[in-house]
C-alpha cells in the first residue's frame, strides 16, 4: 500500500498496543465529553449523539405533521364534492404536504441520520464542525416550526410545492404566503447546505485510520454522494427562490412573459433542483438498506463495488433527467428524447442496487426481524415504483400520465418503499445503538404490516384513478365520472397508514430511551464500528480499521478498543479531539481539536431563522435588527475558530505523534471554504444559464452593454484583488516582524478592490439606463451585480475581521488558516465578479 | 283545495297527512332527474351531495312543510305545476320555469316529499 | 385515456399495454428472485446469491428491456405538436382561471368567431389545437382524445386531436392553476363534418333571442334591459348588442352550450338563474360576483334571455 500523504503503514502494526493506560484516562475522557448538566445544556449540546437524536426527532416530528395533513386531504377526497375543507384550505394544505415532506422531513430526516450514524460508523469522536451542524439543526427547527404555523393562520403558501410561476408571481398570489413558502425555503436550503458540507468533510476527512475507501461502509458513501448532489442541486434552487422574491417584492421580470422573462426558467431551474432531490432522498436511504440487509442476512452485501458505482451512475445521471417534468410543455423533439433516454437510464443503477439486496439475501438467511420486514417491504414497493417510473418516462404514456392521480401513485410507491421503509428500517435497526431499550419487535411487525398494506390500499387505486382522468392537485372532483369508489379505497388505505405510523409513535415513547450512558447494543448483529461498545465520546479508541465489516472480521476488536489499545484512548489535552485522516487512505495526518458547548450558534441560528420569517410579514427594521444580531453572534462564534495549540505534536497512541494545527489543503476548514466556494459557483453559473436563456426568450427587448473600457476597468480590479489576496497570504508565511500587519493591510485592499470593481460594474451598466425592472436583461444583469455585490459586502467584513484579529494579535505565521480561507474567498469573488462582467458585457455584446 | 289552503295558512297542518303518498310515480327516477336538470344549483337538496346552491330555499324537510315558495299550499299537483312552470304561479318568483315533462315532474315531487326533517 | 376515441390516444393505449406488460413481466422476475432469496431451497438460493445476478438481472436485464422500449417510445411518439400546416383545421383555446377561451381560425390563423368552454370539432379528421394562456399556466387535457399540452403564458404550443365518431368528450384543466382549478373543466363536441359546418356557421352570426314557450319574447326583452342595467357587458360580448367586455366568456349563444361554469353545471334556466345569483357557492373563488342584489324576476329574466341565445 502507497502511503497518500508519508504517514509510514508499518506504525498501524503497533496496534493494538500491550502497555497498560495510564490511570484516570477514562474518567478524564468521560469528564470531557460530559452531557448536558443543567436545562439549557441540553439546547446549547453539540456532541452528535444529541444533535442528530434531536435531528432525526424533528424530522420524524414534520412526518407526521405533514402526514396529518395528508389524512385530511384524503378525508376530503373520500367522496365527490364534500364540504370538509373549503378550497383555499385545501389548496395550503396540498402545497404544505408536499413541501414539508419534501423539505422539511425526507431531506434533514437523511442528513440527521448522516449526523447521527456517521461518527459513529467512521470511529470518529464527532463530525469535524459540530457547531455548524447544532447551527443547522436549530435554524431548521426554529425555522420550521414557524414555517409550519403560518398553516394555522391561512397565511400558509397554496401554490403548490413547485411553485410555479406566474401562478405564484405578485398578480395571481398578491398576499405574503408565497413569501413564506420562499423564505421558508431559504434557510431550509442554508441548513441543508451547511449539513452537506459537515458531511463531505467528514466522510473525506475524519475516518478511522486504515478505513480506506474500499473499506468505507456503504451508508458513508451514500451520503457522501448525497452531501455532494446537495451541493450541486441546492444552488439552483437558491437561485430560483432569489429570483421569483426578486421578482414579487421588486418587480423584475425574471419569470413574467410580458416583459422578456418566461415562466418556463423556474421550471428549469427548479427541477435541475428538483429531480436530483428524488435521489437526494433515495441514496442515504438506500445506502442504509444496503448496511442493514446484511446484518439482516448475517453475510457480506454482494457486489459492494457494484452498488457504489450504482450510486454513482445515479448520482450523475439524476442531473440529466430534469426535463422529464416537463414533457407536456410544448419542448422540442429533440429534448424530449434525450431526456426520456436519460430518464431510463436512471432506473438501471437502481436496478443494481436492488439486485445486490436480493442476492445478498439469497447469499445469506434472511431473518424475519422487524428491519428486515421494511427493507424486504420497501424493495417490493420501490420497485413498483420504479416500473412506474420507466412508463412516465416514455413521453406518449406521460401525455396522458402527466398531473393525473397515476403520477401521485408513482411518486408515492418511489418515495415511500425508496426512502419512508427504509428510513423505518433504519430506524428499527439503529435504535439500539441510541437507545438503552430496543423498539419492540411484536409492535413492529404490526406497525410494518399495517403499512405494507396501508400504503398499497391507498396508492394501487390511484394509478387507476389517474388513467380515468383525475388530475393532481384538486380539492374536489365531480360525481359521476366513476373516481367515486378508488377514491373512497385510498382513503381508507391512508387511515391504516396513518394507524401504523401512530403505533410507532406510541412504541416510541414507550422504549426510545436515548442520552444514557448505556445502549442496548448489538441486538441485530451488525458488523460495523457504530456497534462497538461506546459512550458519549464515541469509541474508547479508535481502532486500526483492515476490513469493511470490522466487528465481524477483526476479532478481539471490542476488547481492545475497550481497553484504549488503539489510537486516541484517552483525551490527550483535556480537550475534546478528533483524528483528522487523509481522504483516500485515511493516514492520520493532525488532530483537530473540537469545541465545547456553547450559546452562539443557537443565537445564530435563531436570530437566521427569525430574520427570514419577520421579513416575510414585512416588519423590515425588526427583521434587519434580527439579521445584523444573527451576524453578530456568527462573527462571534467564529472569533473562536483557529487556535493553535502550545503543543506542536502530541502522541495520539503508540508513540504515533500528530501536529495539532495544520493549514492549507489537508486541514478540514479549507475543504469546508472550497466547498462553499463551489456551492456559490454553481450559483453564478446557474445565473448565467437564466442569462442566456432569458436572452434567447426576447433578444428583441435587449439593448447594448456599456463601453468596453468599463468592462476593463472591471477585470483589472478584480485581477488586483486576487493579486493583493495572494500576496497577503505570502506576506504572513514570511514570517518577519511586521507580516502580520502587512497581510492584514494588503487583505483589507484586496477586499477594497473587489468592492471597488463591483462599483464600477454597477455605476456602468445605470448609466446606460438599464433598469432591473423593465425588462428581462436588466433583471439578469442587475441580479447577477445584486448577488456579486453580497460577496462584494462579505469581502470587505471579511478584511475588517481580519484587521481586527492582527490588532488583536489573533494572527501569526503559525496560524495562517483564517487567512488563507480569506484569501480563497476573495480569489473566488474575484473570478466570479470577472465571470459576470464578461458575460453581461460581451454576450450578446452591442 | 280552499280547504287545503285555509288549512296550511292556519299553520296548523297535521302531521299525519304526511308524507303524501304519489301515485305512479318513482322518488329514484326523481332524484336522477333533479341531478340531470342541477336544481342543486339554487337549492340544497338532501341527497344530492353537489351543487349545494344557496339562492334558492332549502330543502330539508320539504315533505313536511305546510307551504310552497311560503305561499302556495305543498300539494302534489301545486308542486308538480310549480316545478314546471313556477312563474305562472308567482310572477316575482327567481325561479324559471323547468324543462320537465309531466311525468318527470312527478317523479320529482314524490323526491321531493321523500325528504323529511331529518 | 382507458377509453380511447381517437387516432392520438388509441397509439398511447397500446403504449400503455406494452409498458404494463413489461412492468408485470419485470415484476414478477424480482418477486421470482426475492421468493428464491427469502424462501428458496439452499441450492437455488447459492445460484442467486453473487454478483452474477446482478450483472445479469440488475445490469445487463434492464438495458435489453428499456433499450427496446426507448426504441419503441422514440418512433411512436406520435408527430402531434408540430405547427399548423395549410388545410388543417385549427382552433385557438386559451387558459384563463378558470375557464376556457375559444376562437375557430380560418387558414391563416384569423379568429373567425369566439366561444368559450366548449370545442366543437369535425369528427374524423386532425384539428390543430393552438394553445395559450392568458395569465398562469393551464393544461389542456380530454383524456379520450389524447395526451395533454401546457398552455405557458408568452408561448404557444400545438397539439393535435381527432375524434373518430361524433360524440361529447369530457376534458379538464390538468396543470394545477390557483383556487377553483378543480372545477375548470370543458366539453369537446365532435360533429359529423357537415353538421359541424352547420353549427360554425350558426355560430357566427350574431346573436338573436329565440323565444320559446319557457321564454317568452316579453320576459327575454326585459332580461336583455336587466343584463344592460346591471353591468354584465362590462365582461361579457355578446355579438350583435353593445356588450362588449372582454374579461369572461363569451356569451353570444350561451344558450347552445352543453354546460355552465366551464363545465360543471348542466345548461338550463333553472341553473343559469342560481349561476347568476350566486356563483360563487358553485364555484367557489370563480371571477364572476354573485348577483344576489338582483330581485327573483330580474334573474329570471336575464336566464330566460341567455337561454334564447341558441
Amino acid at each position: 500500500m502507497s502511503s497518500e500523504t508519508g504517514f509510514d503503514p508499518e506504525l498501524y502494526k503497533r496496534f493494538p498496543t500491550t502497555e497498560p493506560r495510564p490511570e484516570g484516562e477514562l474518567e478524564q475522557l468521560e469528564e470531557v465529553w460530559c452531557g448536558p448538566r443543567r436545562p439549557w445544556e441540553w439546547i446549547t449540546a453539540i456532541n452528535n449523539n444529541y444533535i442528530g437524536v434531536y435531528y432525526v426527532g424533528a424530522a420524524m416530528l414534520f412526518f407526521v405533521l405533514a402526514g396529518v395533513l395528508a389524512l385530511l386531504m384524503r378525508t376530503q377526497l373520500a367522496l365527490p364534492m364534500t364540504g370538509f375543507l373549503a378550497q383555499e384550505t385545501y389548496n395550503q394544505i396540498f402545497t404544505m404536504h408536499g413541501t414539508v415532506m419534501m423539505f422539511l422531513f425526507a431531506v434533514p430526516a437523511v442528513e440527521a441520520l448522516g449526523v447521527l450514524l456517521l461518527p459513529q460508523m467512521l470511529g470518529a469522536r464527532d463530525l469535524p464542525f459540530p457547531r455548524l451542524s447544532a447551527y443547522a439543526f436549530w435554524a431548521y427547527l426554529v425555522g420550521g416550526l414557524c414555517f409550519f404555523a403560518s398553516l394555522f393562520f391561512g397565511l400558509a403558501p397554496n401554490g403548490g410545492w413547485y411553485m410555479y410561476p406566474p401562478l405564484t408571481s405578485m398578480a395571481y398570489s398578491p398576499g405574503i404566503n408565497a413569501d413564506f413558502w420562499l423564505l421558508g425555503i431559504g434557510f431550509i436550503e442554508i441548513s441543508a447546505i451547511a449539513g452537506a458540507i459537515e458531511i463531505i468533510v467528514g466522510v473525506l476527512k475524519t475516518r478511522a485510520p486504515g478505513m480506506t475507501l474500499d473499506k468505507l461502509p456503504i451508508f458513508a458513501w451514500a451520503m457522501l454522494i448525497f452531501a455532494c448532489m446537495i451541493i450541486i442541486a441546492f444552488p439552483s434552487i437558491i437561485l430560483s427562490t432569489l429570483l421569483l422574491e426578486l421578482e414579487r417584492a421588486l418587480g423584475w421580470p425574471f419569470f413574467d412573459a410580458a416583459k422578456g422573462g418566461d415562466p418556463m426558467l423556474w421550471q428549469h431551474l427548479f427541477w435541475f433542483f428538483g429531480h436530483p432531490e428524488v435521489y437526494i432522498i433515495f441514496l442515504p436511504a438506500a445506502g442504509a438498506m444496503s448496511t442493514l440487509i446484511p446484518a439482516v442476512a448475517q453475510t457480506k452485501l454482494v457486489g459492494y463495488r457494484l452498488v457504489v458505482l450504482a450510486m454513482l451512475a445515479t448520482g450523475f445521471i439524476s442531473f440529466g433527467v430534469w426535463a422529464h417534468h416537463m414533457f407536456t410543455t410544448g419542448m422540442p423533439q429533440i429534448s424530449i428524447n434525450y431526456f426520456s433516454a436519460a430518464s431510463m437510464a436512471v432506473s438501471v443503477p437502481a436496478g443494481v442496487q436492488v439486485f445486490a439486496w436480493i442476492a445478498t439475501l439469497a447469499a445469506g438467511k434472511m431473518r424475519f426481524n422487524t428491519p428486515g420486514l421494511f427493507a424486504v417491504g420497501g424493495l417490493v414497493i420501490f420497485v413498483m415504483g420504479g416500473l412506474t417510473g420507466v412508463m412516465v418516462a416514455m413521453v406518449p404514456f406521460d401525455w396522458q400520465a402527466h398531473d393525473s392521480y397515476f403520477i401521485v401513485a408513482h411518486l408515492h410507491y418511489v418515495l415511500i418503499g425508496g426512502m419512508v421503509f427504509p428510513l423505518f428500517a433504519a430506524i428499527y435497526y439503529w435504535t439500539p445503538m441510541s437507545s438503552s431499550r430496543p423498539l419492540s419487535e411484536r409492535w413492529g411487525k404490526w406497525i410494518f404490516w399495517l403499512m405494507f398494506v396501508g400504503h398499497n390500499v391507498t396508492f394501487m387505486p390511484m394509478h387507476l384513478t389517474g388513467l380515468m382522468g383525475m388530475p393532481r392537485r384538486v380539492y374536489t372532483y365531480l360525481p359521476e365520472r366513476g373516481w367515486d369508489l378508488p377514491n373512497m379505497i385510498s382513503t381508507i388505505g391512508s387511515f391504516m397508514f396513518g394507524l401504523a405510523v401512530l403505533l410507532w409513535v406510541v412504541d416510541m415513547i414507550r422504549n426510545f430511551r436515548p442520552f444514557g450512558n448505556k445502549d442496548a447494543g448489538n441486538v441485530f448483529g451488525g458488523p460495523g464500528l457504530e456497534w462497538l461498545p461506546s459512550g458519549r465520546y464515541s469509541l474508547r479508541s479508535v481502532p486500526v480499521i483492515k476490513s469493511l465489516y470490522p466487528v465481524w472480521d477483526q476479532p478481539d476488536l471490542a476488547r481492545d478498543v475497550e481497553a484504549g489499545r488503539y489510537f486516541l484512548p484517552g483525551a490527550p489535552r483535556g480537550e475534546r479531539e478528533t483524528i483528522v485522516t487523509s481522504p483516500l487512505n485515511a493516514e492520520p495526518q493532525y488532530l483537530l481539536r473540537m469545541p465545547r458547548p456553547s450559546s452562539w450558534y443557537v443565537w445564530a441560528a435563531i436570530f437566521t431563522a427569525g430574520f427570514f420569517l419577520i421579513l416575510t410579514i414585512q416588519a423590515y427594521l425588526a427583521s434587519v435588527i434580527s439579521g445584523v444580531l444573527a451576524l453578530y453572534c456568527i462573527l462571534k462564534w467564529c472569533w473562536r475558530l483557529d487556535r493553535p495549540h502550545p503543543q506542536a505534536t502530541v502522541d495520539i497512541g503508540g508513540g504515533v505523534r500528530v501536529p495539532t494545527y495544520v493549514s492549507g489543503p489537508s486541514s478540514h476548514g479549507w475543504w469546508a471554504m472550497v466547498i462553499t466556494l463551489i456551492v456559490a459557483g454553481m450559483v453564478a453559473l446557474m445565473a448565467g444559464f437564466s442569462y442566456i436563456f432569458l436572452w434567447s426568450r426576447r433578444p428583441d427587448l435587449w439593448q447594448a452593454p456599456p463601453e468596453l473600457s468599463s468592462l476593463l476597468l472591471v477585470i483589472a480590479l478584480m485581477a488586483a484583488a486576487g493579486l493583493l489576496a495572494w500576496l497577503s497570504v505570502k506576506a504572513l508565511a514570511l514570517d518577519r516582524p511586521r507580516s502580520g500587519m502587512i497581510a492584514a493591510v494588503l487583505m483589507l485592499l484586496a477586499s477594497l478592490a473587489i468592492l471597488g470593481g463591483w462599483g464600477v460594474d454597477f455605476t456602468a451598466w445605470w448609466g446606460t439606463g438599464l433598469r432591473p425592472d423593465v425588462n428581462s436583461q436588466g433583471a439578469t444583469v442587475f441580479g447577477l451585480l445584486a448577488w456579486q455585490g453580497m460577496f462584494a459586502g462579505i469581502c470587505g467584513l471579511m478584511g475588517l475581521f481580519a484587521l481586527a484579529r492582527w490588532s488583536f494579535g489573533l494572527l501569526s505565521p503559525q496560524r495562517p488558516s483564517t487567512y488563507q480561507l480569506i484569501a480563497l474567498f476573495i480569489g473566488f469573488s474575484a473570478a466570479q465578479g470577472v465571470y459576470a462582467a464578461v458575460l453581461t458585457y460581451l454576450f450578446p455584446g452591442g | 283545495m280552499a280547504g287545503a289552503l285555509a288549512l296550511a295558512l292556519c299553520a296548523c297542518v297535521d302531521k299525519a297527512d304526511l308524507p303524501r303518498p304519489m301515485v305512479q310515480a318513482d322518488p329514484a327516477a326523481g332524484l336522477a332527474v333533479i341531478e340531470d336538470v342541477g336544481c342543486a344549483a339554487c337549492h340544497k337538496i338532501p341527497g344530492v351531495a353537489w351543487p349545494e346552491g344557496r339562492s334558492g330555499s332549502n330543502l330539508a324537510g320539504f315533505g313536511a312543510r305546510p307551504l310552497i315558495a311560503g305561499r302556495l299550499p305543498n300539494q302534489p299537483d301545486v308542486l308538480i305545476r310549480w316545478l314546471i312552470d313556477a312563474p305562472s304561479m308567482d310572477p316575482g318568483t327567481a325561479m324559471p320555469p323547468m324543462p320537465l315533462t309531466q311525468d318527470q315532474a312527478r317523479d320529482v315531487a314524490a323526491y321531493l316529499y321523500t325528504i323529511d326533517e331529518d | 385515456m382507458l377509453d380511447p376515441a381517437g387516432p392520438f390516444a388509441g397509439p398511447i393505449q397500446t403504449v400503455a399495454w406494452v409498458l404494463f406488460v413489461m412492468a408485470a413481466v419485470v415484476m414478477v422476475v424480482v418477486l421470482v428472485a426475492l421468493g428464491v432469496a427469502l424462501f428458496g431451497p439452499r441450492k437455488w438460493k447459492r445460484r442467486v446469491g453473487g454478483e452474477r445476478l446482478i450483472w445479469i438481472a440488475g445490469l445487463a436485464f434492464p438495458v435489453v428491456v428499456l433499450t427496446g422500449l426507448l426504441i419503441y417510445g422514440l418512433t411512436t411518439t406520435a408527430r402531434v405538436a408540430d405547427a399548423p400546416k395549410a388545410g388543417e383545421m385549427r382552433v385557438r383555446v386559451t387558459g384563463e382561471m378558470w375557464w376556457w377561451r375559444v376562437a375557430y381560425l380560418d387558414d391563416q390563423g384569423r379568429e373567425i368567431v369566439q366561444d368559450a368552454n366548449e370545442v366543437h370539432i369535425p369528427a374524423g379528421q386532425p384539428v390543430v389545437f393552438e394553445l395559450e394562456s392568458a395569465d398562469v399556466i393551464h393544461s389542456f387535457w380530454v383524456p379520450r382524445l389524447g395526451g395533454k399540452t401546457d398552455m405557458i403564458p408568452g408561448r404557444r404550443n400545438f397539439m393535435r386531436l381527432q375524434a373518430d365518431a361524433p360524440g361529447t368528450y369530457g376534458g379538464q384543466c390538468a396543470e394545477y392553476c390557483g383556487g377553483p382549478h378543480a372545477l375548470m373543466g370543458l366539453v369537446v363536441v365532435a360533429h359529423a363534418p357537415d353538421d359541424y359546418a352547420a353549427w360554425l356557421e350558426r355560430q357566427s352570426r350574431p346573436a338573436a333571442a329565440v323565444p320559446s314557450a319557457q321564454g317568452p319574447l316579453a320576459l327575454i326583452d326585459q332580461g336583455r334591459n336587466v343584463f344592460a342595467a346591471s353591468g354584465c357587458a362590462a365582461c361579457h360580448t355578446i355579438r350583435g348588442t353593445e356588450a362588449n367586455g372582454l374579461a369572461g366568456p363569451d356569451l353570444t349563444h350561451v344558450g347552445s352550450r352543453q354546460t355552465l361554469g366551464a363545465g360543471i353545471l348542466p345548461n338550463n334556466q333553472g341553473t343559469m338563474a342560481g349561476w347568476i345569483s350566486d356563483s360563487q357557492s358553485l364555484k367557489p373563488g370563480n371571477r364572476m360576483p354573485s348577483y344576489a342584489v338582483l330581485a327573483g324576476q330580474d334573474v329570471r329574466a336575464v336566464a330566460a334571455y341567455l337561454e334564447s341565445l341558441k
